[in-house]
């Protein structure tokens, strides 16, 4: 039985966890539940030797346990899945994943033993990918799944699992989730942090709340609780839902963005898809979709090889980000915040005002003020919490730092958005607000391209919906927002294509 | 962050200690002729080198090419007078148009192909050494242009107190010194708060980001060692007006005090920030150890093998400070 006793910790102007207690049964699946910034990815590294806790203490088994560092704690038996990745990029699949415990004879490595560990951790989630592989060809989404298969590599009695289905669609968390109830089942325990309140509901047992650094609720029944009163107790008053704005889709008006007939040097085919100013237009499907390619394929980050891109009816040859933002008023969120979106060595301010400095310049200069002024507006709307605006973006909590990386986007004032996850590890009471933004933006007149695989998101937001599949739209939907029924289109649709294609490819 | 984490206050203590330390030993190190004018023009040169490193380090890349760089644009400050009998600003605009040149090219090539900074500007390093020895053997037969543009002499042994308006004259600082305080404002200026120097910094912090964030990266690239190759013109030619000659010699001695001034004042090698007052304090630190040691007489070689060791210590002081600092604000 692990537990945390009144853990403290503290960073410069902040403090994370103010008294956090959990407690841990072996056979139970745990929620930790919170806020964006309430502190769950602080206490995940605090039981796995990340950081030392200013106060408190942690017992294994009775026993108490100090972490000097992460080697440590897998000693102990603890396993994590961090929010961030921790994928050494230049090394393959299977040197990643055995990492910990590379098999050996003689000092030489055992490449035959090694890949075979890999691919019995790959199959225990039905992952479809070469061993040999290197990360840094991965996606996103992939890399969370390696990264999950290196945390059951191990032979671990207590698993911490912080936000692994961020960005896994329905079909991959399932299967993640069916290896989480093994583990239970034989007795393993597992810590399960997540925004994602029904799969929280589905699989675990037990739960704690924590708000502000401290435990509202500690390791309560789950069957007691309805998701509302998870939420209230995670805001600390009762939360109204929000209703989204009504919009009117001009029918005549010329699209903003169409694609006729595209096909990439990535391997899309004949991709036509079209917005228009005022909708959002849903673009699901599963991970390796090719979704986030394609986006990138219009911003000219990847070779587009047939068809035409048209913005507001003139065909637009896009060569970079830059023109895409200056000439053609596109914008663009990506999915890798970590890689992509933030410059995790900078402050706030830099971070939001970076796309609008051509803007706030006076002679070439671009003042302070102007640029703190700016990120403070964004900082209060999108309710981002910072110590200061001059903070590091790299020191903000996961969720935290997603809003950052939409908030630059919305500054840059475009008339065309691609967002892509835009909700991924936010908690509920943002997501609807973030909801609500996007739904209040297509309002203002903008068009929206929304990639995502929360399919929830994607019936709540979108007017229509385009699923891909494989590289292509294998279909396109009118949205009545009647969640059963789109779901199950939508999911029937992904899978008649996967049938032809044989089999579920992750890559 | 406490004010003694600051590398910048570190810097300046360890200046006051080792001034203190080398005018009690040696009196004459206060002696403005002898020692605190040259020193400044030392500096003057160093100050400049140390920013044209940075310029590049900003962006986590590295300007191997910097002495070489300098030594070719003396070169061509040195033909336009031979030759065509420029004066001196001519002279001086050339020289800087050609360093400009030389370090957008390698801009250039490092954007254009993917290779790393270090092996392009390493490359270009040989190739302007076996340049330079044929310009000049072809051009004056020598190793040096024999004359200068007027107004060299004045820049190499005049300070402000030759002239003189009535009663009242200037300082004791040498000419050269403006040039280097006017090329640290200006890079301050450019990275603190222009645009483009904001965008070369975050180009630094994370290309992917900066270029998903519409940022021209590769033009930010070439502009920064573009930036690189303009200040190591402008250091080449300081230090010809200290020696009194355009000779194939200039820049020698510039690669590793070129990274010593800006990394002692806190820039990072892995790019995304960088301190102009840094720099200025890491080059007259470095200068000021030089001279010091100097003054107590110690045979070049073992000059260099004392320089090493103050550096060494100083830079782990630096390092111990900031693991310090760090422990300070992890447990408060
Ligand atoms: N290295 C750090 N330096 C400074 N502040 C930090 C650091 N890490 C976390 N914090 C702060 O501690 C608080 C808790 O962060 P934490 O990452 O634990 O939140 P979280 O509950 O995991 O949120 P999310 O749901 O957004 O992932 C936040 O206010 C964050 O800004
Ligand atoms: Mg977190």
């Amino acid at each position: 039985m692990l537990v945390a006793e009144n853990l403290v910790k503290t960073f410069p102007g902040v403090r994370a966890l103010d008294g956090a207690t959990l407690t841990l049964q072996p056979g139970t699946v745990h929620a930790l539940l919170g806020e964006n910034g309430a502190g769950k990815s602080t206490l995940v590294k605090l039981l796995t030797g990340v950081y030392r806790p200013d106060g408190g203490r942690i017992t294994l088994d009775g026993g108490e346990l100090h972490l000097g560092g992460p080697l440590d704690a897998q000693r102990a038996g603890i396993g994590v899945v961090h929010q961030e990745r921790n994928l050494i990029p230049a090394f393959s699949v299977a040197e990643n994943i055995v990492l910990h415990h590379l098999p050996g004879r003689a000092g030489w490595l055992d490449r035959a033993r090694m890949r075979a560990e890999a691919r019995r951790c790959l199959d225990l989630l039905e992952v479809d990918l070469d061993p040999d592989t290197p990360v840094a060809r991965l996606s996103v989404a992939q890399g969370q799944l390696v990264e999950i298969a290196k945390a059951l590599s191990l032979d671990n009695k207590v698993l911490l699992l912080d936000e692994p289905t961020a960005s896994l669609t329905g079909d991959e968390a399932d299967r993640l989730y069916t290896v989480v109830r093994r583990l239970r089942d034989s007795g393993h325990a597992v810590v399960l942090v997540s925004h994602k309140l029904e799969e929280v509901f589905a699989v675990a047992d037990t739960v704690t709340v924590l708000r502000d650094g401290r435990s509202v609720a500690e390791a309560e029944p789950l069957a007691g609780f309805t998701q509302g009163q998870i939420v209230d107790l995670m805001v600390g008053r009762a939360f109204a839902s929000i209703e989204l704005a009504e919009r009117t889709v001009g029918e005549q008006a010329p699209p903003a963005l169409r694609l006729d007939g595209v096909s990439t040097a990535l391997g899309h085919r004949d991709v036509s898809l079209a917005v228009r100013p005022g909708e959002i237009l849903g673009l699901y499907g599963l991970v390796g979709a090719g979704r986030s390619e394609l986006a990138k394929a219009v911003l000219g980050l990847e070779r587009i090889t047939a068809g035409t891109v048209e913005v507001h009816g003139e065909p637009a040859r896009i060569r970079n980000v830059g023109e895409a933002l200056r000439r053609h008023r596109i914008g663009y969120v990506t999915e890798d915040r970590k890689d992509e979106g933030l410059f995790l060595e900078q402050p706030v301010t830099r971070n939001i005002a970076v796309t609008v400095w051509r803007r706030l310049a006076r002679a070439g200069l671009v003042p302070d003020r102007r640029e703190r002024a700016l990120a403070e507006t964004y900082v209060e709307r999108l309710g981002i919490r910072v110590s200061s605006p001059r903070q590091l973006a790299g020191q903000l909590s996961g969720g935290n730092q997603q809003k950052v990386s939409l908030a630059k986007w919305l500054a840059a004032d475009c008339d065309i958005l691609i967002v892509d996850e835009p909700t991924v590890g936010i908690d509920v009471r943002t997501k609807a607000a973030f909801h609500e933004l996007i739904a209040g933006l297509a309002a203002q007149g903008l068009a929206l391209l929304l990639i995502s695989s929360d399919l929830p998101e994607v019936v709540v937001l979108a007017d229509r919906i385009a699923v891909m599949s494989d590289l292509r739209v294998v279909g396109e939907l009118d949205n009545d927002h009647d969640y059963p029924r789109m779901s199950q289109q939508i999911i029937r649709l992904v899978h008649a294509e996967t049938h032809v294609e044989g089999r579920v490819s992750a890559a | 962050m406490p004010l003694w984490a600051n590398p910048r206050v570190g810097l300046v203590v360890l200046l006051v200690l080792l001034v203190a330390l080398f005018s009690t030993i040696r009196p004459a190190f206060l002696d403005t002729r002898l020692t605190l004018t040259p020193l400044q023009s030392d500096i003057s040169v160093y100050l400049v080198i140390g920013l044209a490193q940075m310029s590049v380090l900003s962006l986590g890349h590295m300007n191997m090419a910097v002495g070489r760089m300098a030594a070719t644009s003396a070169f061509a400050m040195g033909l336009v007078h031979h030759t065509l009998g420029a004066g001196l600003l001519v002279s001086l605009f050339t020289g800087l148009v050609v360093g400009a040149g030389l370090g957008a090219l390698a801009g250039l090539i490092i954007s254009r192909t993917g290779v790393n900074s270090f092996v392009v500007t390493l490359a270009m390093d040989f190739a302007l050494v076996g340049l330079i020895t044929i310009l000049y053997t072809g051009v004056v037969d020598g190793v040096a242009f024999p004359t200068m543009p007027a107004g060299m002499e004045a820049l190499r042994f005049d300070t402000f107190a030759d002239y003189c308006a009535g009663e009242i004259c200037g300082p004791r600082i040498p000419l050269v010194a403006p040039f280097a305080l006017a090329a640290a404002l200006l890079t301050g200026l450019l990275f603190r708060w222009s645009r483009v120097g904001r965008e070369i910094l975050m180009t630094g912090s994370s290309p992917r980001a900066a270029e998903l964030s519409g940022i021209p990266t590769r033009g930010r690239v070439v502009q920064a060692h573009a930036l690189s190759g303009l200040l190591a013109a402008l250091a080449g030619f300081l230090l010809a007006a200290n020696n009194g000659a355009f000779s194939a010699g200039i820049g020698d001695g510039f690669l590793l005090p070129s990274f010593l001034a800006p990394v002692l004042g806190g820039t990072l090698l892995a790019g995304g920030a960088v301190s102009v007052l840094g720099t200025v304090l890491g080059a007259t630190l470095t200068q000021v150890i030089y001279k010091g040691l100097n003054l107590l007489q110690f045979q070049l070689d073992r000059l260099q093998l004392y320089i090493g060791l103050v550096l060494l210590a100083a830079l782990s002081l630096d390092r111990a400070r900031h693991v310090l600092a760090g422990r300070r604000e992890a447990a408060p």
